[in-house]
């Protein structure tokens, strides 16, 4: 039943800046994808090419094989999910959601059984016959899904549905979502600049920046494997190291930070050897070492104890602030001043060509 | 994107709506420019503008419009200041009512002020004759430079008062806590803090009230006597039994297009430029005052707002009284209801309505239209449109009326003395004021919500009807009984445009007051206030707010 969307080398221009130049995406049926960025690089003009809001001046849009490029927005049977909700506030909650089944002169019993059974869905069947201005966000928001929801569209679009929601809302309807997009197993587009959220929800994000799609991955393989510098720092909080990849025989290599030498295997074989690198370590992924001189010689500036975790902030020699976290244990706060090393844990770190621009960790081998 | 035939929808109504205006305001403006130049003898010259400028009689009417404005707008920039800062930082027992009485007093025509102020301080004025027997002088009433300046102040400084009440509501109290906690006196933050950042509103307003004193002529008319303003001038080159010249009329009509134009520039150019914005989440609090402030709060704002109603008040009352000729008997009764009721027909008071209705229901479609156009269907055509559709504000009433006679007077336009063109002028009028003030009404739907109605299936069309316009209704229906409002006390353009059929309530009043029938128009301006009043309360109850914004 779902449909796939295909993008193909679309290409959006504003008066003469062109701010997206030949992009091209492939979504699943069913799937819920994330175009995850931060603001400006283009991901709510992709969106609005998608539904007919923004025109598209080169390359094609696809849903299920066939050009949607010269279908009206009224036409191309899309529902979206606004920023600001865009709730009509003129209309009850039981006629915001009909509003698009009158237009498709759906029988009235039917409208009927519809708006009921949506309701229910979005667990809002209370607030029926209320007229919206008096409900709080998050009841806007469910009523704004089930608008969009009811018409059985073939693909539901959101733009930053969440954003103007407050923390714990936030939290609590993401969940909602994703549960009711698993429920009606609609293809659906989703746009955030907020990662946290793009990772909670999505089947796959695709991370953009400055109109170019990044890398188009699941969560778990955006996070753990950034395809580059600007994915592995946009993305969760990465400390960018300069190293050398000293030797590399077939993918079991050597990589030098300073006098730190550690061995991986899972490098690129074509990555060649005796090259400056960029070593890319997440603060979990740091194993403090008090006992030997093995390591990164680093100086604990300052610490934050948060619970679960502590949070170390140190410089290295060179002046360079890193920031290390560690599970909390029972021994006392590592003081102010102290000098440490600190070693890697190589299975899980990733090293990127010297401009960042390109990974140079092998997938397919288990490190 | 959009549907191919939805935006040729759009297209062609710009297109349909710019027609209207080049026919009616472009080309009668055009054909003022054209005859101010043209001469009998079918040459183009400047001659009458050399005309005017080289013989004293003519200039000097220019000469006295810029004193009585200026030393008119002074006093109402200072009036309502002080008035608007008394009423917002002092609890005043009654101030909604004073509210309502300076916003009543501001929507009466002028002319009616200058006309009540005779019947109180004329000649034969009643306090005039109360000064008289006490002092046993012969006090000569007040008209000419100081009768024009008492008028005009007192009907103008409403309009400054409503303006900045609705900056200092914007004005966060904070600030003025900020300045206290800082060692501001309460004088040093009026002085340092408060003026300044009401400064652009007051600007703003001044130079509205300005344009609009300026270009008054019904008031120095009545009151003036002997001190001949601009317009009066220009009326009578227009209007009067001898030497009209029509070529000389629209000189001068050119005159004050120029300098209503000039006026209009300096005051975007100075409220672009001066302009904070605020929005309070505290606003200041009208505070208990005690001792001899709050006695100099009390007196002065119950004074200055008696004095604006003074002419309402005096109107209804000698709307009751007895009247031979010219002067009252004393007795009361319902003899000039009888009058202007009884007889043969009402029309006067039925057209007032029915051409006042009619003009709001056009302006209000029309008004809609071009800013949803402008705001929303941004193109070359719309930009003209958007351009075009502020020309009215700078024409002033009488200049509108002449450039209408000029150009309607023949088939196959011929409209003189039919009942379409007054309401036409009417629309023109207030229309600027309408296609603001939706503009700022469709500014604040967010377009999302359009898209909203067209990913759920609805044409462009229908989005507008059942989405855009009913969001728009409940501001867009406030401003429209402001509006009529507005337009049922019109007199500059009416009474150079109406016809004995076409008579309206502001017509009439001004010619009994001409004819000394002081009875008549006493009454006529009762229904005309009494009907202003039940208008505004009505808008109080549509809009749900106390403030107004003119």
């Amino acid at each position: 039943m779902s449909v796939a969307i295909k993008i193909d080398n679309v290409v959006k221009r504003f008066g003469k800046d062109t701010v997206i130049n030949g992009l091209s995406l492939d979504i699943k049926p069913g799937e819920f994808f994330t175009l995850l960025g931060p603001s400006g690089c283009g991901k709510t003009t992709l969106l609005r090419m998608i539904i007919g809001f923004n025109t598209i001046d080169g390359g094609q849009i696809m849903i299920d094989g066939k050009v949607i490029n010269d279908i009206p927005t009224n036409k191309r049977n899309m529902g979206m999910v606004f920023q600001n909700y865009a709730i009509f506030p003129h209309m009850s909650v039981k006629d915001n959601i009909a509003f698009g089944l009158k237009n498709r002169k759906v029988p009235k019993d039917e409208i009927e059984r519809r708006v009921d059974e949506i309701l229910k869905v979005v667990k809002i069947d209370h607030l029926k016959n209320r007229m919206p201005q008096k409900l709080s966000g998050g009841q806007q928001q469910r009523i704004a899904l089930a608008r969009a929801i009811v018409i059985h569209p073939e693909v539901l679009l959101m733009d930053e549905p969440l954003s103007n929601l407050d923390a714990k809302l936030r939290t609590e309807m993401r969940n909602a979502i994703k549960q009711i997009q698993r429920q009606v197993g609609i293809t659906t587009v989703y746009v955030t600049h907020d990662q946290e959220e793009a990772l909670a929800v999505s089947d796959r994000i695709a991370v953009m920046n400055a109109g170019v799609i990044q890398q188009v991955d699941t969560p778990k393989n955006i996070y753990q494997r950034p395809a580059n510098i600007f994915v592995s720092t946009f993305i969760g909080l990465s400390n960018i190291l300069d190293g050398r990849l000293e030797s590399n025989d077939n993918g079991k290599a050597v990589v030098r930070i300073g006098d730190y030498r550690f061995h991986m295997n899972n490098i690129l074989k074509d990555s060649g050897a005796n090259r400056p690198v960029k070593v890319s370590v997440r603060p979990e992924e740091f194993i403090i070492n008090r006992e030997t001189q093995e390591g990164i010689p680093v100086t604990v500036k300052s610490s934050v104890f948060l619970g679960v975790d502590t949070h170390y902030f140190v410089e290295t020699r060179e002046g360079q602030e890193i920031e290390v976290i560690q599970n909390s244990d029972l021994d006392e706060l590592i003081p102010d001043g102290t000098r440490i090393h600190l070693k890697v844990q190589t299975h899980k770190i990733n090293v990127f060509n010297e401009d960042g621009s390109k990974s140079l960790i092998d997938r397919g081998v288990r490190a | 994107m959009t549907d191919k035939k939805r935006l040729n929808m759009w297209l062609v109504l710009a297109f349909a709506i710019l027609v209207l205006f080049l026919i009616f305001v472009v080309f009668p403006l055009g054909l003022i420019l054209y005859k101010s130049i043209l001469m009998d003898d079918g040459t183009i010259s400047f001659a009458y503008f050399v005309k005017f400028f080289s013989k004293k009689y003519y200039w000097s009417t220019l000469v006295n419009s810029f004193k009585v404005t200026i030393v008119s707008t002074l006093v109402s920039a200072i009036l309502g200041l002080i008035m608007a800062y008394v009423l917002r930082s002092v609890r005043i027992r009654g101030s909604r009512l004073l509210n309502i009485l300076i916003v009543i007093s501001y929507l009466s025509p002028p002319f009616i002020g200058a006309y009540a102020w005779i019947q109180l301080l004329g000649r034969n004025g009643f306090i005039t004759r109360i000064l008289n027997s006490i002092f046993n002088t012969q006090l000569n009433g007040i008209y000419g430079f100081s009768g024009i300046v008492l008028v005009f102040s007192l009907q103008s400084f409403p309009l400054v008062y409503m303006y900045i009440s609705g900056a200092l509501k914007n004005l966060d109290n904070s600030l003025n806590e900020a300045a206290e906690s800082l060692g501001c006196s309460v004088f040093q933050r009026v002085r340092k803090i408060i003026v300044p950042l009401v400064t652009p509103t007051l600007l703003a307003s001044s130079l509205l009230v300005f344009m609009r004193v300026f270009s008054d002529f019904g008031t120095p008319m009545l009151i003036g006597e002997g001190y001949k303003t601009f317009p009066v001038l220009l009326y009578s080159q227009f209007m009067g039994e001898v030497n009209t010249d029509e070529h000389y009329a629209a000189a001068l009509c050119v005159i004050v297009i120029a300098i209503t134009l000039v006026l209009f520039f300096l005051q975007k150019y100075i409220g672009n430029r001066l302009t904070y914005s605020m929005s309070a989440l505290k606003p200041m609090e009208a505070e208990n005052a005690t001792g001899i402030r709050n006695v100099l709060a009390y007196v002065f704002v119950y004074l200055v707002a008696l004095l604006a109603v003074m002419p309402q008040l005096t109107v209804i009352v000698t709307s009751f009284l007895e009247t031979r000729g010219a002067s009252y008997t004393g007795k009361f009764t319902l003899e000039n209801y009888r009058n202007i009721l009884m007889p043969k027909n009402i029309s006067t008071i039925t057209n007032t309505y029915l051409y006042g209705l009619a003009a709001i229901l056009m302006v209000v479609v029309l008004g809609v239209l071009i800013s949803y156009l402008t705001v929303r269907k941004k193109s070359f055509l719309t930009g003209i449109l958007d351009t075009l559709t502020m020309f009215p504000y700078i024409i002033p009433g009488s200049v509108l009326g002449i450039s209408f006679l000029y150009a309607f007077n023949k088939q196959p336009l011929l409209l003189s003395g039919t009942a379409i063109i007054l309401i036409i002028s009417l629309c023109i009028r207030r229309m600027p004021y309408t296609i603001r003030s939706s503009t700022a009404i469709i500014g604040q739907i967010s377009p999302s919500v359009e898209e909203a109605a067209i990913s759920l299936g609805a044409t462009e069309r229908k989005t507008f009807l059942r989405i855009t316009v009913p969001m728009m209704m409940a501001g867009v229906l406030s401003g429209a009984i402001m509006s009529w409002i507005t337009l049922i006390s019109e007199l500059s353009s009416s009474i150079i445009l109406y016809t004995s059929k076409t008579q309206t309530l502001t017509v009439a009043i001004y010619v009994e007051v001409i004819r000394s029938n002081f009875g008549n128009a006493a009454a006529y301006s009762t229904i005309l206030t009494l009907t202003s009043i039940l208008s505004l309360l009505l808008f109080f109850k549509v809009s749900g707010k106390n403030d107004i914004s003119v």
